[in-house]
C-alpha cells in the first residue's frame, strides 16, 4: 500500500532521533552544559513532532467509515500537518525569545569541541531524515538527487520536488484539463497562496485517479510536508550550532583559567566588581603588573543569536503556507480549484434544474471533495434524470461524493422559485449558521425583480436565469434585471 | 433604449479602506459583551507586560525581560480568541460557503496546541533548574505570587459569570454550552527567578482566559462559562457543575503551588521546591487542556456530534418505517460548529412514493432532533 513507505520512514526517523536525543542527553550531564540539556529537549520536540505525524498517519490509514466517525478517520493527516505547524510555530517563537535573551547577556560556550561533535552528529542525522523526507513526494519517486545536502535551499527542493510529481502525473493532468470545462487559469483564485502552486499542481492533478492511491497522496503529501519542515528545522538549527562552535573555537580567545584577564564582552554585575578589584590591586601592587589580557573579538558572541533569528525567518517562511492550506482545510473552504460561481452556472444550465440553494462543496482531505444541494425541478419523474445528470456533472468537477436534495415545484409558486421549499420558517432565520440571514433579502429582491419580468414575458424557460440572479452578488443580480427587462420591452 | 446607470459607491479610494476596516473590527469588538472583554484583558496582560519590559531594562534584569517575552506569548493566545470571535462574525462568501464560523472551533484547537507547548516548556525549564539550581532571590518572591493570585482570582470572575444560557427554539435541546475557545484561566504561576540578579518574581498566565459565546450559532447570546466542560447533554446539570468545579480547583491549586513553594524556600531554603512547583504546574496545565482537545478535535474530524449520539438511532427507526422508504443509506452528521448540526442522507424509495411526503417528514423528524441543515438525497428502487 502507498502508505507503508511512510509508516517505514517515519519509524526510522522516529527512532534515530530518539536515540540522539538520549545520547545528548548523556552526554549534557557527564560535561555539565546546559545548552546541551537545552538543545537535547529541541530533539525531543522533534520526536513528538514525528509522533504525531505517526499516529496520523495510522489513523488515516482507517478509511472505513466507523460509528462515530461516518467519514472515516482520513482527515487525521490534516490535523497532524496542522499540529506540527503550529508546534512549529510555537517553537520557533521560543526560539526567538531565547535570542533576545542571548543578546542582551551573551555568554560563550565552555567545551566548543565536544559541542561541534555533538552537532555534527546531529546534523548527520538530520540530512538523513531530510533526504528520507524529501524524496517522497507523489507515488515512489524515491531519491531525487542523490541525497546531498538540502539544507537551506528548501524552496529548490520543494519545487523539484513537485516538478518530479509533475511529470509523473502530467498525463492525469491533461485529463484534468480535458475533462474540467472550466479552464485551470480561472479556477483557481491566485492570493497569498505563493510558493505552493507546486502543491496546487500536484492536488489538481491528483483529482482523477482512483481515489484510494491519491488521496491518500495528497492528502499525506500535507503530513509529510510538516514532518518535512521540522527535519528541515532541525537541520538549521545543527548547523547553526556547529557554525558557532566552529567559529568559537578557531576565533575566540578566551580567558584561560588562572590568568588575569577581563572578559569585556560580558558585563554581570559580578565581572564589574571583579574588574575593579583587580585594577584596584594592580594600582596598589605598582608598577609589576602585566598586560591585561582581554577575551577574544566580542562579535563572536553575538553570532549565535543572529544566525538564529535568521533561522527563525526562514522557518516562519516556510511553514506560514502549511498553516493556511491546513487551516483552510479545516475551516471548510470551498477548495481552491473549484470556482463556485461556475459551477453554479453550469449547474443552472443543465436541463431540468430550475434552482440551487444552499450549494456547498468542501474538501474532507486531499482529493476528496464533498458536495451538498438542494435543486429545485419540475416533478418527480423528471427528477430522476436530471439527477444522473447532475452527478455526471459533479464526476468531471472531480467531486464524487455528493448529495442533492430534490424539491419539487409547488404550482402556484413559479415566480418565486428562489425561495427554499423546505427552508426554516422565517422566525428562525436569524439562527441558521452562515449567514443567511442575508439570503432573504437577497431572495426578495430577485423575487420582486422576476415577478415583474415574468409577468412581463410569461416564458417559463427563463426562470432559470433569473434564478441564477439568486446566488449571484446582488449588484449583478440588478443588472441581470434590468438586462432583461430592456430585453423584453424591446 | 434606457440608459443602465453605473453604481460609483463600489469605488472607494484605496488608502481609506485599511482604516475603514480597522475601525470596523473595532466597532464590531466592541458590540459583543465577551469580546469586548477579552480586548480589555488582552489590553490588561499587554500592559503587564510592557511595565515589565521597561522595568527588566530600566534594571537590567534578564529575569524580568525574559519573563515579560513569556507574557507576551501569552498574549498571542489571547489575540488568537479575539481574532477567532471576530472572524466567525463575518458573512460568508464565494469560498467560505459555511462562512467563518469553524474559525472558533480552529481557534480553540490551536490555543489549546500552543498550551500544552507551554506545559512542555515549562517543564523542561523545570528540569533544568532542577539539575542545576540557580541562586534564588527570593525576598519579594511570597508578595508577588500572592499579587499574581489576586489578579488570577479577577480572571476567573471576570470569565465567569452566569451560568449557561439556554437556547429555546425547536426543542429539543436544553442547554448548550458555549465555548469551546478555551477559556483556560489557567492561574499557572511559577515562581522564577534567576541567578544573581536577585528578583524573584512571578508571573501570572491569567492569560488564555479568553471565553467566548459561540457566536451566531445560538440566536441567544449564551454567556460565558468555562469551557472545558464542553457540551453537556440535557438533563445534566451536575456533570457540567463537576466540570467548572473541577476547573476552579485546578487553577486554585497551582496558585497555592506557588505560594507553597515561596514560603518553602523563605522558612526552609528548599531550594528545590522552585522546579518541583513548576514540573507539577506544567502536569496540571496539559492535564486540563486534554478535554478541550479532545472537543475540538472531534468537531475538526467531522465525528458525529456527541450529543445526538443517542438520538440518531432513534431518527433513522422513524424514518425506515416512513410508507414508501425502503432504506437509509449512508448518513453522515457532523458539527460545524457549537450546536449547529449538519446531516446528510440517501433514501431508498419505493417508485410510486410521495416524494415530497417523505422529504418533509425526514425533515421534520430530524429537525426535532436539533438538525436544522439536512441534505436528503433520494433514490428511487427499480422495480
Amino acid at each position: 500500500m502507498a502508505c507503508e513507505p511512510n509508516r517505514v520512514r517515519l519509524l526510522c526517523m522516529l527512532s534515530l532521533t530518539f536515540g540522539f536525543f538520549i545520547v545528548e542527553v548523556v552526554v549534557s550531564r557527564i560535561t555539565s552544559s546546559l545548552s546541551m540539556l537545552s538543545d537535547s529537549f529541541h530533539m525531543l520536540s522533534d520526536v513528538i513532532a514525528l509522533v504525531v505525524a505517526l499516529v496520523a498517519v495510522r489513523f488515516a490509514e482507517k478509511t472505513q467509515a466507523t460509528n462515530k466517525n461516518t467519514f472515516g478517520w482520513i482527515r487525521a493527516e490534516v490535523m497532524g500537518a496542522l499540529v506540527n505547524a503550529v508546534f512549529l510555530t510555537a517553537l520557533c517563537f521560543t526560539i526567538v525569545l531565547e535570542a533576545i535573551e542571548r543578546f542582551t547577556e551573551p555568554h560563550e560556550i565552555d567545551s566548543p569541541e565536544v559541542v561541534a561533535g555533538v552537532g555534527a552528529a546531529g546534523l548527520l542525522i538530520n540530512l538523513l531524515g531530510l533526504c528520507l523526507f524529501h524524496g517522497h513526494a507523489g507515488g515512489g519517486h524515491g531519491h531525487s538527487h542523490g541525497g546531498h545536502s538540502h539544507g537551506s535551499k528548501n524552496k529548490r527542493s520543494k519545487a523539484g520536488k513537485s516538478q518530479k510529481a509533475g511529470n509523473g502525473s502530467s498525463g492525469e493532468e491533461t485529463n484534468n484539463l480535458v475533462g474540467n470545462h472550466n479552464s485551470p487559469g480561472e479556477t483557481r483564485p491566485r492570493n497569498e497562496i505563493n510558493c505552493k502552486d507546486s502543491a496546487e499542481v500536484q492536488m489538481n492533478g491528483n483529482t482523477h485517479f482512483d481515489e484510494m492511491d491519491h488521496e491518500h497522496d495528497s492528502s499525506s503529501q500535507l503530513n509529510m510536508r510538516g514532518v518535512f519542515l521540522h527535519v528541515l528545522g532541525d537541520a538549521l538549527g545543527s548547523v547553526i550550532v556547529v557554525v558557532n562552535a566552529l567559529v568559537l573555537i578557531f576565533v575566540w580567545q578566551p580567558c584561560k583559567a588562572g590568568e588575569m584577564c577581563v572578559n569585556p564582552c560580558i558585563n554581570t554585575h559580578t565581572t564589574d566588581h571583579k574588574h575593579v578589584n583587580h585594577t584596584l590591586v594592580d594600582l596598589l601592587e605598582g608598577p609589576t603588573v602585566t598586560a591585561m589580557k582581554t577575551a577574544g573579538p566580542c562579535w563572536v558572541l553575538y553570532l549565535d543569536p543572529t544566525l538564529c533569528l535568521i533561522m527563525v525567518c526562514i522557518l516562519l517562511y516556510t511553514t506560514y503556507p502549511l498553516l493556511k492550506e491546513s487551516a483552510l482545510i479545516l475551516l471548510q473552504t470551498v477548495p481552491k480549484q473549484i470556482n463556485m460561481h461556475r459551477v453554479n452556472e453550469r449547474l443552472l444550465s443543465l436541463d431540468g434544474v430550475l434552482a440551487i440553494h444552499e450549494l456547498h462543496i468542501w474538501q474532507l482531505a486531499g482529493s476528496r471533495i464533498i458536495a451538498t444541494a438542494h435543486i429545485k425541478c419540475h416533478d418527480p419523474t423528471s427528477y430522476m434524470e436530471v439527477a444522473k445528470r447532475i452527478k455526471d456533472f459533479f464526476h468531471d468537477e472531480g467531486i464524487h461524493a455528493t448529495t442533492i436534495q430534490p424539491e419539487f415545484v409547488t404550482f402556484n409558486s413559479e415566480s418565486r422559485d428562489s425561495l427554499c421549499e423546505l427552508s426554516c420558517r422565517t422566525q428562525c432565520a436569524p439562527k441558521l449558521c452562515c449567514g443567511s440571514a442575508d439570503k432573504p433579502n437577497a431572495d426578495k429582491k430577485a423575487g420582486s425583480d422576476s415577478k415583474a419580468a415574468a409577468s412581463a414575458l410569461e416564458v417559463i424557460s427563463e426562470t432559470s436565469e433569473q434564478a441564477a440572479a439568486v446566488q449571484v452578488r446582488p449588484r449583478a443580480d440588478a443588472e441581470v434585471t434590468v438586462a432583461r427587462e430592456v430585453e423584453s420591452s424591446l | 433604449m434606457l440608459p443602465l446607470s453605473i453604481k460609483d459607491d463600489e469605488y472607494k479610494p484605496a488608502k481609506f479602506n485599511l482604516l475603514v476596516k480597522l475601525s470596523g473590527w473595532f466597532r464590531s469588538i466592541l458590540a459583543d459583551k465577551t469580546s469586548r472583554n477579552l480586548f480589555f484583558f488582552l489590553c490588561l496582560n499587554l500592559s503587564f507586560a510592557f511595565v515589565e519590559l521597561m522595568y527588566g531594562i530600566w534594571s537590567n534584569s534578564l529575569g524580568l525581560i525574559s519573563d515579560s517575552f513569556h507574557m507576551f506569548f501569552d498574549c498571542t493566545a489571547l489575540l488568537a480568541g479575539l481574532a477567532a470571535s471576530v472572524i466567525s462574525r463575518w458573512r460568508s462568501n464565494d469560498s467560505f460557503s459555511y462562512g467563518y464560523v469553524r474559525a472558533e472551533v480552529l481557534a480553540g484547537f490551536v490555543n489549546g496546541l500552543f498550551l500544552i507547548f507551554t506545559a512542555f516548556f515549562i517543564f523542561s525549564e523545570g528540569v533544568e533548574r532542577a539539575l542545576e539550581p540557580p541562586d534564588v532571590h527570593h525576598e519579594r518572591l511570597l508578595p508577588v505570587s500572592v499579587a499574581g493570585l489576586l489578579v488570577n482570582l479577577v480572571g476567573i470572575f471576570v470569565f465567569q459569570h452566569g451560568g449557561h444560557g439556554h437556547s429555546h427554539g425547536e426543542g429539543g435541546h436544553g442547554h448548550s454550552h458555549s465555548l469551546f475557545n478555551g477559556s483556560l484561566n489557567h492561574g499557572h504561576r511559577h515562581g522564577h527567578s534567576h541567578d544573581g540578579h536577585g528578583h524573584g518574581h512571578e508571573h501570572s498566565h491569567g492569560g488564555h482566559g479568553h471565553s467566548h459565546e459561540e457566536p451566531h450559532c445560538h440566536g441567544k447570546s449564551l454567556t460565558q462559562s468555562i469551557p472545558i466542560c464542553g457540551h453537556h447533554k440535557h438533563n445534566s446539570d451536575q456533570q457540567s457543575d463537576v466540570c467548572v468545579l473541577l476547573h476552579i480547583i485546578a487553577d486554585t491549586l497551582g496558585s497555592i503551588g506557588v505560594i507553597i513553594s515561596a514560603l518553602l524556600m523563605q522558612k526552609y531554603e528548599l531550594m528545590i521546591a522552585d522546579p518541583i512547583c513548576s514540573m507539577l504546574i506544567a502536569l496540571l496545565i496539559g492535564v486540563s487542556v486534554v478535554p478541550l482537545l479532545k472537543e475540538s478535535i472531534g468537531i475538526l474530524m467531522q465525528r458525529t456530534p456527541p450529543s445526538l449520539d443517542q438520538a440518531l438511532p432513534e431518527c433513522y427507526q422513524r424514518v425506515q418505517q416512513l410508507q414508501g422508504v425502503y432504506n437509509l443509506q449512508e448518513p453522515h452528521f457532523w458539527t460545524l460548529c457549537t450546536d449547529v448540526y449538519i446531516g446528510t442522507l440517501k433514501l431508498l424509495v419505493a417508485p410510486d412514493a410521495d416524494t415530497r411526503w417523505i422529504l418533509s417528514q425526514t425533515h421534520n423528524i430530524f429537525t426535532q432532533a436539533g438538525v436544522r441543515q439536512l441534505y436528503v438525497q433520494i433514490d428511487t428502487a427499480a422495480m
